[in-house]
């Protein structure tokens, strides 16, 4: 018990100190998880309206198989990533393997499915008329899409959010296509999970308590937004 | 050449016709009203019209061009135009940003938008409340956004659908009294669907009866009111009586026709043995409590069936052989003491009928 | 109008270019000092994890990268994986510790030259009451204790260096490995790096085997003694391997033997002869001199 207390005061202290490497680490989760969410989200906004505006065979069985890997495992596309990029595979001449940039790529591919799947029913959510009206009032493809996906950004920001959310708690990927390099590529759930197997509880906790205080501020957000 | 013209449009959903045929031809500047009952299609039409949908076949000309074009020319195709759907859907946004999104869409710069937006605000009465969320608008408010949003475009063509349906009668008529405001001060071609004859009647110069998906009969009001091309027709444009019958003889112009019950005289030239439906406006039966020397060709006793009030006039339903409805002024209802039961005296000039060929039967 | 209108989609366009553009900036940027998409001026070391759970990675790193301007990217594996990093090019250089896999590595034509650069040597470690019995017996003969009394053992079970040397124990003593492995709940596999598996060990009052500095690093977090530290078996050499760029390519030679020739170098030798004194009050390595290995 008065391990965890310690731990607690030591952890307090390390944040309330600005300490360098805590502020470093969190710095880096943050920047690498925007970052990957801007990155899918440019991807799959447009992506999503055109799978919903277009008719095609298959729309259905696509749909369903996007929602099917919400839930894919972290490991697995951790691992689908390192094949890909390690310097046998077909990108290893990129030299990606191990740097900030794969792990962006990892927790690219690890969102994709949620903010797809989210876009998708966050623009079926909206009137169909709303599209008919724009285009009866003489927007183009592209002009109505940008106009169903204003009319649905609540939702929209919403799976953006909870797309950063997921991408910043993820820690498989980050430690198999990241490597938990010092200094490099380490963050705060690689962090997390080597300073607890090596015993440093202090900082661990430290950084857990900012990754709580993050997941915190996506769900009062979320909140703020869906209310 | 015809502004808009369509050839053969048929229209088919999950294996139902919605629109068969369909062959119209609007000259530029025109304002034609689409009238017909709920399910007809006129909903269906515009939307083809609007280039929102692509018919099952057929083909719609604009300006001389086919628009079964590629999706590029029809965009600019579309551009020209402007609908008001059905539904009065307001944009999750400020009203000023509503009415300025055709415009900005079609690329406009900042200052010509906000010129012809606050124009249009001010036309609508709308100026005082530009800043206001449009879903906080009322359903005729709402409507009238709807319908700046598309004027605000200056449209060769303005399709405007069922565009008083869901409004109050004084939202309605405020509604209408703008739609009146903008035909007279704009050249623009106006197609409108609606189920109100009158107001079909009010707006347009030509009518469109549009039923079961195909078109019977087009042509100015009174064409259509006074000489119905069809049994539908006439049914729908309120031809409460309408006598199914065989023309016996033909004489200068006036045939008799046998309706079962008794004989009647119309001013027409269809052919002896040709089965026809005799129509009767209400209006043009005259009734009275001694028989009339009068020059009117039919004439009947009748009973009085039922009576009702419509306003200031009162419907008379009288029995005489076959059955008859009359219309006639509350106050001659009163005189002639009219009671069920009553017996009258009917009468209609040949000239105040009209006689329809059933063909199907010829 | 349809000029404007392709305006418009330009600037859309530009502005999806204009945030990629900000996100590989910010990428790259991270702080100017770490520079991401440069690959020459990049280093990646696999190192085995009982050199890097010592800290002395940690001491090292600032060093040569200040020596050579280069970023050193240390990633923390066993032997075992940072041989396979290694084959796949992942990596540019490793630090590990198995003598058998190293030379199978070069054998192979992965690795170009092993380079010895610090030993120290294995111990045993357990409960202080030592439920089994072992302390002052051979190595060999301890394990076959723990065996006999069902002592519970933590091995590392990630094929690292530590792991070889378990095994090539256990062979020594006369035993199957495979057998020894499925032979009761009392052999657990930690399948982790060296600090994590002394506190398992440590949280279940079980032996284990592990190097000497690591234990060094680590006894103050645990409840484990020393018990078996003497046998020629227990010697444990860290050798560093530049892979080898015509077998790999596209891996940074050049930089791996600068690192190679660094760890060699006479100060840096005796900094890691004396690594650990201040802070443990005994050495953690020695440093390697040629005849440490005959």
């Amino acid at each position: 018990m008065t391990e965890i207390w310690q731990g607690l005061v030591r952890a307090i202290e390390l944040i309330v100190t600005l300490d360098a490497e805590v502020i470093e680490i969190t710095w880096r989760s943050l920047t690498i998880s925007v970052i990957a969410t801007v990155l899918a989200s440019v991807l799959c906004l447009p992506l999503g309206a055109l799978v919903h505006f277009r008719r095609f065979r298959g729309k259905r069985l696509l749909i369903s198989l996007v929602q099917t890997l919400y839930s894919v495992p972290t490991v697995v596309i951790g691992l689908l990533v390192f094949i890909l990029l390690s310097r046998s595979g077909p990108l290893g001449g990129l030299n990606l393997l191990f740097t900030p940039a794969a792990m962006v790529v990892g927790q690219v591919v690890l969102i994709i499915p949620i903010l797809l799947g989210l876009t998708i029913s966050a623009l079926s959510s909206v009137d169909r008329t709303i599209a008919d009206t724009a285009r009866s009032l003489g927007a183009s493809g592209p002009q109505t899409a940008v106009l169903v996906l204003t009319e649905a950004r609540f939702a929209v920001t919403a799976a953006v959010i909870m797309a950063f959310g997921r991408a910043i708690s993820e820690v498989g990927i980050a430690i198999m296509v990241g490597g938990n390099i010092r200094g490099f590529t380490r963050v705060l759930t690689t962090a997390i999970s080597l300073e607890t197997s090596r015993g440093d509880v202090e900082l661990s906790m430290a950084l857990g308590l900012i990754l709580l205080l993050i997941a915190l501020a996506v769900n009062l957000t979320l909140n703020r937004i869906q209310r | 050449m015809p502004l808009i013209e369509t050839n053969d449009l048929c229209q088919r959903y999950d294996g139902r016709h919605i629109l068969r045929n369909i062959n119209l031809s609007i000259e530029a500047g025109e304002v034609l009203a689409l009238i017909g009952p709920t399910g007809a299609g006129k909903t269906t039409l515009l939307r083809l019209l609007a280039l929102l949908d692509t018919p099952t076949s057929g083909a719609i000309f604009f300006d001389g061009a086919n628009v079964a074009g590629s999706p590029r020319f029809r965009l600019e195709m579309r551009r020209r135009m402007a609908f008001v759907l059905q539904k009065p859907m307001a944009f999750n946004a400020s009203v000023y940003d509503n009415v300025a999104s055709g415009l900005r869409w079609r690329g406009l710069g900042r200052a010509e938008v906000r010129d012809q937006v606050e124009r249009v605000l001010e036309m609508i009465g709308l100026s005082a409340d530009r800043n206001r969320n449009a879903r906080t608008l009322s359903g005729g408010e709402m409507q009238r956004v709807a319908i700046a949003r598309a004027i605000a475009l200056d449209p060769e063509v303005l399709l405007l659908d069922e565009p008083t349906a869901n409004l109050d009668p004084v939202s309605a008529r405020r509604t209408e009294e703008l739609l009146a405001a903008v035909i007279r001060q704009r050249s623009a071609t106006v197609i409108l669907s609606t189920h109100d004859l009158a107001q079909g009647q009010r707006l347009a110069d030509r009518i469109g009866v549009l039923i079961n998906g195909e078109i019977p009969q087009i042509g100015t009001s009174r064409d259509i009111f006074v000489s119905p091309g069809s049994r539908e027709v006439a049914e729908f444009v309120g031809v409460e009586n309408i006598l199914d019958g065989t023309v016996l003889s033909s004489a200068e112009d006036v045939v008799t026709v046998d309706i079962g019950g008794g004989l009647i005289e119309a001013v027409s030239d269809v052919a002896v043995g040709q089965r026809v439906s005799v129509c009767v406006r209400p209006e043009n039966v005259t009734l009275a409590l001694s028989r009339l020397s009068s020059s009117a060709r039919n004439s009947f006793t009748g009973k009085v069936t039922w009576l009702s009030s419509a306003g200031p006039l009162a419907r008379v339903h009288v029995d005489c052989g076959f059955p008859l409805v009359a219309l006639v002024t509350r106050r001659s209802a009163a005189d002639l003491d009219l009671h069920i039961g009553r017996q009258v005296y009917v009468t209609f000039k040949a000239s105040a009928t009209h006689v329809i060929r059933t063909e199907r039967d010829s | 109008m349809a000029l404007k209108h392709i305006r418009k989609g330009r600037t859309l366009l530009a502005g999806i270019l204009l945030i990629i553009v900000l996100a590989s900036t910010v990428l790259t940027g991270c702080g100017a000092e770490t520079p991401v998409l440069e690959p020459k001026a990049r280093l990646k070391l696999a190192t085995t994890t009982s050199l890097y759970d010592t800290g002395l990675w940690g001491h090292l790193e600032t060093l040569f990268e200040k020596k050579y301007g280069v970023e050193l990217d240390i990633l923390y594996a066993g032997t075992g994986k940072a041989l396979e990093l290694g084959r796949r090019g992942d990596v540019d250089v490793l630090a590990v510790h198995d003598l058998p896999s190293e030379e199978r590595f070069i054998a192979d034509g992965y690795g170009v030259k092993r380079v010895p650069f610090a030993y120290n040597y294995f111990i045993i470690v357990g409960p202080s009451a030592d439920p089994a019995g072992i302390k002052g017996l051979s190595p060999e003969a301890a394990f076959i204790k723990v065996k006999e009394t069902s002592g519970a053992f933590v091995s590392r079970g990630d094929d690292s260096g530590t792991h070889a040397k378990e095994k090539a124990i256990w062979k020594a003593a006369g035993l199957d490995y495979e057998m020894v492995r499925q032979s009761g709940q009392w052999y657990i596999e930690a399948g982790s790096g060296m600090g994590p598996t002394l506190m398992m060990a440590s949280e279940k009052r079980a032996y284990t085997l592990t190097d000497i500095g690591t234990f060094l690093a680590y006894k103050g977090k645990l409840d484990l003694v020393p018990l078996v530290d003497k046998g020629e078996t227990l010697l444990n050499v860290y050798a560093a391997i530049a892979v080898n760029p015509e077998k790999v390519k596209g891996v940074n030679y050049d930089m791996a033997n600068n690192l190679i020739g660094f760890l060699t170098s006479t100060g840096i030798q005796k900094l890691i002869g004396d690594y650990g004194v201040k802070e443990y009050g005994t050495p953690l390595f020695s440093a390697y001199s040629d005849e440490v290995e005959q």
